[in-house]
């Protein structure tokens, strides 16, 4: 039925050997010992709406469930004599729909024989029944959820749509967000407080005050070109000359400290020198052009002239074979240390063998320069060892030579004027209003803007008494002496943090349109409705269902869908934690600062979910697929045929690679992972969680986790033999740790691997890493990704895995739905929404249960719509 | 802008503890204390290992247990007690914010957290410092961990870096910022009117479930309302100054205890500078990734997976060795207290600190027997306090002890059942 673990199987003989395995564990860890069955008066509440159920349900109980769960041997602290017998009490519903579910499931009683089958029915219909009688009243009394606030990156994105300013920055002045059910789209986490409200008083003085101009011309745009030694800031970088050099004709000229000034002057402007870079950027580098400073923030176009090459011995370079990407970084010209943050700005850009110009734009703060960011080269890092001299050593070239980027020239232009002047966010505040200039009737002129103001900032119309409100603070500044900006910025302040713009309400009424359009765009696109969806609103068309569906696809199918995509796969799937424990660089020191790879390990799930909506792809591909996203990292990563470029792009994989689908992914294997090492329990459990959707109970108390040990001694699976012969872990981890020992034989980066590595035993393999550095580390015992599933099932390792979890596509499809409730009305889904997503569910079966039909689904049901639902 | 150290260097003057009579008249408010009392509450949400952090005796008369012998010039300074614990707050690492809160069943559904010990200490005496309290944390996951909790039990976020509560506590803006902040503050003002007249008229066409959400936003705007009024006073005044230097901003994880003693010093200049009476202190070792243990030697796993240690000795190593270190952050601070005069006093009589966890045994997930430990604050120190190891005395009830050290009329708070029995005051 609904909540089948996935490893039971949908064929029926497979199912009860599941159960009975299951079941005897569970006796162990629960129920020990069985004592005689005693009668209990089970609590009966006054306030109970249904004493009838509780009525039919009082003898089933006492037969077959008190014995274990009564006072002194309330097992798993279910005492069924103190749960009082209301099901109106949220809590106390919740606590009978658990009862519900794991009886559903067959783990209660733990004993199939304990109570028969027909007795277990009645009492799932009774209570079922009840259950769905009481939440069904109290959704359609009460609304599914209440409103929710929007979270920091909804405010921004609002007020970045709403102000016409795609690169507002107030995101970080807003406390980061709760989680709640894994996302930072949760109603009950999103809570308000003072710290809260000032930050977004702060927030909207800040956005509103970058929106307004008050100079009556754009400022001066500058013009820098770099070329010859200018284009960087010294005539060396940290390490050996291996890292940068400038060039002439393909070969290294001599200059340094002691090249006589005359002609260090002359080099400083000679356009026949090449910068040549063979390093990425990473702490300690000076990597900018000379002597360039933005005077103030915003966008600057950069030009510049550059070829891929490689350099060969001797400080020589020749035409590369294949592309170099590159992007630059924004950051304050400052010492050798990268003080403050350090943004990756312009894109990336694949650089080509032959000299060509290229084009980008940059996003600077003022003070900030930018520095070239040369992606998977080598990075030289100085280091003291015992205070001695900084020693650097540049590592081997691979064959053909060491690849980097050689520059001819740079410019740089900005900051880039407006199309308009006034830009357009000044006039979503003043419209026609001048900078500086103040309207001859101050108070109409006020209270004109003010409304028109509000109308364009709030999702939906406000009553004319609060618009009176609004409208008094601003004549109440205006008397106190406020000039005209900034009494009527006090007043958008007001409607930015008014209830209106700070929460977004749940569709209760069948009129209200303006919430169901609010709740879709802020699914699809993180944001405010866009003003199609807005006019569809007011329209009163968006309880139409196709109406709905076209609109979805609009949203999908436009830029905007990429808020969703970073915003969904930075909760669901952990993307954000993905740089968050650097990779052990003793163990693996091919990892050390690939910020690359990691950048495309995360380019990849983002273009693999894209996918998944975009071209509807069935739900199995959760688990497996035949193709996966991939660029040149990731292709040498994968140890798939080489490809060249940065971009991902869908390749097919060959039946027998364990990559393709979202389980094998490298930033899914990444951040299940400490950096050092990998461990089942928690990759098993984060799989079982957030792909399958059967998250593990909270670990009991008082049982101490095992972690492996990496001295290469023991491997995990030694460790993990307590538990499966510690009948009480078996219990719960034999639902996990199966899954987790599958992916052993991925790193913890997620690259293939046949052997664990150590630092004492096994074989020692030893070299000199990206960064110069030697290392040395072993390969001990070989990794066994082979074992057991609950039902008995046993797999040899990945791809039988991959088998088993996409038999059970509908559960598949099931999580991707729980996921999506959660996220679009952070309102996880309810006992009285089951039946819904059942019914999605049966209407995408036949196609696989392909996710843009599921979400179109989801969009059109109750659950998303509110209690009127679609016309 | 002046730089923050010529300014400094070009002042030069050493700071004194501000008188507190002439701040008193502003707030009428304010309870009138003849002694300043201030607290300092701790919490590493690992916690230690507790057979080395346990002396075995009991009464005064007590053998230092292995770390404790790293606070024995303080030994009469202040008391550990064995067996304690939040009644009910029970779940492995949830229970991390209930450290000051004592709100049962962090894992339940529906669950809520309550007034945490600083903000209901901060709601009575906060207006008597330019900040009611300082929330602070080490390598804290910002959303989701404080110690810091309002009556509506909303978190309140908890500050990381040093330098950023150097500069709000010290950097004195200028004549024309303190001018434009009070403006602002003064608009600030018209502003929370307006939007609680809407608010009004915003929830009365909502449900019944909005409405009880829309309370927190209610509750929000008075708070913001009532601490501009106490915002406006002390813009009027000159900040503090300090000769100490600007602290560097540390943002890598891995410089955990240097993290640590950086706030540590925030704190004391908070209490030297009488900026606020009550800070508290997350070490979030849960969110320390790998970090240093000493120089050029960091740990082989990140602190959570140590506090995991399954007995494994290379772990419980480094798990002692950070133990160790953290115990001498907490005697530099004791001794730094002890340094300071206050009123014939030393200032650690004035300040109680508590360090404590909501793990009694990390590797275990154990809730129960909580590490406590009581230093200065004006009790009669010296002693090992001992309730039954299977059945614990309520944390809280060391809370209400504090409060009424504090000066607070307090029977009660969170699950206490009273005083903590023989915990005296001096």
């Amino acid at each position: 039925m609904k909540t089948s673990p996935i490893f039971q199987s949908e064929c029926a003989g497979r199912q009860s050997g599941w159960s009975s395995r299951w079941c005897v564990s569970l006796v162990e860890w629960c129920l020990l010992g069985f004592c005689a069955v005693q009668s209990v008066a089970l609590q009966v509440s006054a306030k109970d709406a249904a004493p009838g159920v509780f009525k039919q349900l009082t003898p089933l109980l006492e037969n077959h469930c008190t014995e274990c769960h009564e006072r002194d041997n309330a097992k798993g602290g279910l005492d069924l004599t103190k749960l009082p017998q209301d099901l109106q009490e949220r809590s106390l519903r919740e606590r009978w729909i658990r009862i519900h579910d794991r009886m559903e499931k067959g783990e209660m009683p733990p004993k199939k024989e304990d109570m028969p089958e027909a007795d277990r029915a009645d009492m799932l219909r009774v209570l079922s029944g009840a259950i769905l009688k009481v939440d069904r009243e109290e959704v359609a009394t009460r609304g599914r959820g209440p409103l929710r606030r929007l979270n920091r990156d909804e405010y921004q994105n609002n007020l970045r749509d709403l102000l016409q300013m795609p690169h507002l920055d107030i995101r970080d002045v807003l406390p980061e967000d709760r989680e709640g059910h894994h996302f930072n789209k949760a109603t009950e986490t999103l809570d308000m407080s003072r710290v809260q409200l000032k930050a977004y008083l702060d927030a909207a003085d800040m956005a509103l005050r970058a929106a307004m101009v008050t100079q009556k011309e754009p400022p001066k745009v500058a013009q820098y070109r770099a070329v010859g030694t200018r284009l960087f800031p010294s005539l060396d970088t940290f390490g050996t000359r291996a890292a940068m050099f400038f060039a002439r004709d393909g070969e290294a000229v001599n200059i340094d400290g002691k090249t006589p000034k005359e002609e260090l002057a002359k080099l400083d402007a000679d356009e026949g020198l090449e910068l040549a870079l063979f390093r990425s950027a990473s702490w300690p580098y000076y990597g900018y052009p000379k002597g360039f400073v933005a005077k103030v923030a915003g966008e600057y176009r950069v030009r510049f002239s550059a070829r891929a090459v490689r350099q060969l011995a001797g400080f020589k370079i020749v035409p590369a074979e294949k592309p170099q990407p590159m992007t630059f970084r924004a950051r304050k010209p400052s010492g050798p240390d990268v003080s403050g943050d350090v943004r990756a700005t312009g894109g990336l850009i694949d650089i080509l063998p032959e000299s060509g110009v290229y084009e980008t734009t940059v996003l600077l703060r003022g003070g900030e320069t930018f520095e070239y960011s040369l992606l998977g080269l080598p990075v030289p890092l100085t280091f003291n060892i015992n205070g001695g001299a900084p020693t650097y050593r540049y590592p081997t070239f691979p064959e053909g030579g060491q690849p980097g980027v050689a520059f001819q020239w740079l410019e740089v232009e900005g900051p880039l004027a407006p199309a308009v002047w006034p830009p357009l966010s000044h006039k979503v505040l003043f419209d026609e209003v001048q900078p500086g200039s103040v309207p001859a009737d101050v108070k109409m002129e006020s209270k004109r803007l003010l409304r028109r103001f509000a109308a364009l900032a709030v999702r939906e119309s406000i009553p004319a008494e609060e618009l009176q409100m609004f409208e008094a603070l601003v004549l109440g500044r205006l008397e106190k002496g406020d000039v005209f900006s900034e009494a009527l910025l006090a007043g958008y302040k007001a409607v930015l943090c008014s209830g209106h713009f700070l929460y977004v309400r749940e569709p209760e009424r069948a009129e209200d349109h303006f919430a169901v359009a609010s709740r879709l765009s802020h699914f699809l696109t993180n944001t405010r409705p866009d003003e199609k969806l807005s006019g569809l609103a007011q329209a009163g068309a968006l309880r139409r269902k196709a109406v709905l569906r076209s609109e979805a696809e609009r949203l999908i199918a436009g830029e905007g869908f990429d808020r969703f995509i970073r915003n969904f796969t930075a909760y669901w799937l952990n993307l954000r934690h993905v740089r968050r424990d650097d990779p052990d660089i003793r163990l693996y020191p091919e990892y050390r600062f690939d910020d690359y790879l990691v950048e495309s390990m995360e380019m990849e799930t983002r273009a693999f979910v894209t996918a998944m909506i975009r071209e509807n792809l069935p739900a199995k591909v959760l688990v497996d697929a035949d193709f996966i996203y991939a660029n040149d990292r990731l292709a040498q990563h994968y140890k798939l045929p080489a490809l060249s470029g940065s971009t991902v792009r869908k390749v097919p994989v060959p039946k027998e690679s364990p990559f393709g689908g979202l389980l094998t992914q490298a930033s899914v294997l990444k951040v299940t992972t400490n950096g050092t090492t990998t461990s089942p329990v928690v990759r098993g459990a984060w799989v079982m969680e957030r792909l399958i959707g059967q998250p593990p109970p909270t670990p009991p108390p008082s049982v101490p986790a095992v972690e492996p040990d990496i001295r290469g001694a023991k491997t995990i699976r030694d460790v993990l033999e307590q538990h499966t012969k510690n009948k009480s872990c078996a219990a719960c981890h034999a639902r996990f740790d199966p899954v987790g020992l599958a992916l052993e034989n991925f790193d913890i980066l997620g690259s293939w691997r046949t052997q664990y590595r150590g630092l004492e035993e096994g074989q020692k393999v030893s070299g000199i890493d990206r960064a110069g550095h030697d290392f040395a580390y072993t390969l001990s015992a070989p990794v066994d990704a082979s074992g057991k599933l609950l039902d008995g099932t046993a797999f040899s390792n990945i791809h039988d895995l991959k088998a088993v979890l996409a038999s059970n596509p509908r559960q598949l499809g099931r999580n991707i739905l729980e996921q999506f409730t959660i996220y679009a009305t952070g309102t996880p889904v309810r006992f009285s929404d089951r039946p819904e997503i059942e019914t999605i569910l049966d209407a995408c079966a036949a196609d696989g249960f392909r996710v843009a039909d599921l979400l179109f689904g989801l969009i059109q049901s109750r659950i998303f719509l509110g209690n009127p639902g679609c016309e | 802008m002046l730089g923050r150290r010529s300014f400094l260097r070009g002042v030069g003057v050493t700071l004194a503890l501000p008188l507190l009579e002439c701040m008193s008249p502003v707030f009428g408010r304010a309870p009138q204390v003849s002694v300043p009392r201030r607290m300092l509450l701790i919490s590493n949400n690992l916690g230690v290992l507790p057979k080395l952090f346990f002396p075995t005796a009991k009464g005064s008369d007590y053998e230092l247990s292995p770390y404790l012998k790293e606070l024995s010039e303080y030994r009469k300074d202040f008391t550990v007690v064995s067996g304690l614990s939040h009644p009910g707050v029970v779940g492995g690492h949830s229970t991390e914010n209930c450290f000051l809160t004592a709100a049962r069943g962090p894992t339940k559904s529906g669950f809520r957290n309550q007034i945490s010990l600083d903000q209901f200490v901060a709601e009575k005496v906060g207006q008597v410092t330019r900040f009611a309290s300082l929330n602070l944390g080490v390598n804290i996951d910002k959303a989701n961990r404080s110690l810091s909790w309002t009556r509506d039990g909303v978190l309140l976020p908890a500050e990381d870096s040093a330098l950023a509560i150097f500069r709000k506590m010290f950097l004195q803006g200028n004549p024309q910022e303190v001018a434009s902040q009070l403006h602002r503050l003064e608009e600030r003002g018209s502003i929370l009117d307006t939007l609680l007249l809407q608010a009004k008229s915003f929830s009365r066409s909502l449900g019944q479930d909005d409405k009880e959400r829309m309370e927190q936003y209610f509750t929000s705007i008075r708070e913001v309302e009532e601490r501009l009024n106490t915002a406006r006073e002390w813009e009027l005044q000159s900040k503090p100054w300090t000769t100490e230097s600007e602290p560097p901003d540390v943002k890598d994880k891995k410089r955990f205890f240097e993290k640590f003693e950086l706030l540590l010093a925030m704190s004391r200049l908070a209490f030297e500078s009488d900026s606020t009476r009550i800070v508290t202190l997350m070490v979030d070792a849960f969110a320390t990734p790998v970090f240093d243990l000493h120089q050029n030697q960091s740990t082989t796993d990140g602190y959570h997976n140590l506090s995991h240690h399954g007995q494994a000795a290379e772990k419980v190593k480094q798990l002692e060795d950070a133990d160790y270190q953290q115990m001498g952050l907490l005697r530099r601070l004791f001794s730094e207290l002890a340094a300071k005069e206050e009123q014939g006093q030393r200032l650690l009589d004035h300040t109680m600190v508590l360090y404590g966890s909501n793990m009694g045994d990390a590797n275990t997930h154990d809730n129960s027997n909580l590490p406590i430990l009581l230093a200065g604050g004006g009790f009669k120190h010296g002693q090992h306090l001992v309730f039954p190891r299977d059945a614990n005395a309520p944390l809280s009830n060391l809370f209400v002890s504090m409060l009424q050290r504090f000066g607070l009329e307090s029977e009660s708070f969170g699950s206490s059942t009273g005083r903590l029995i023989g915990l005296e005051t001096v």
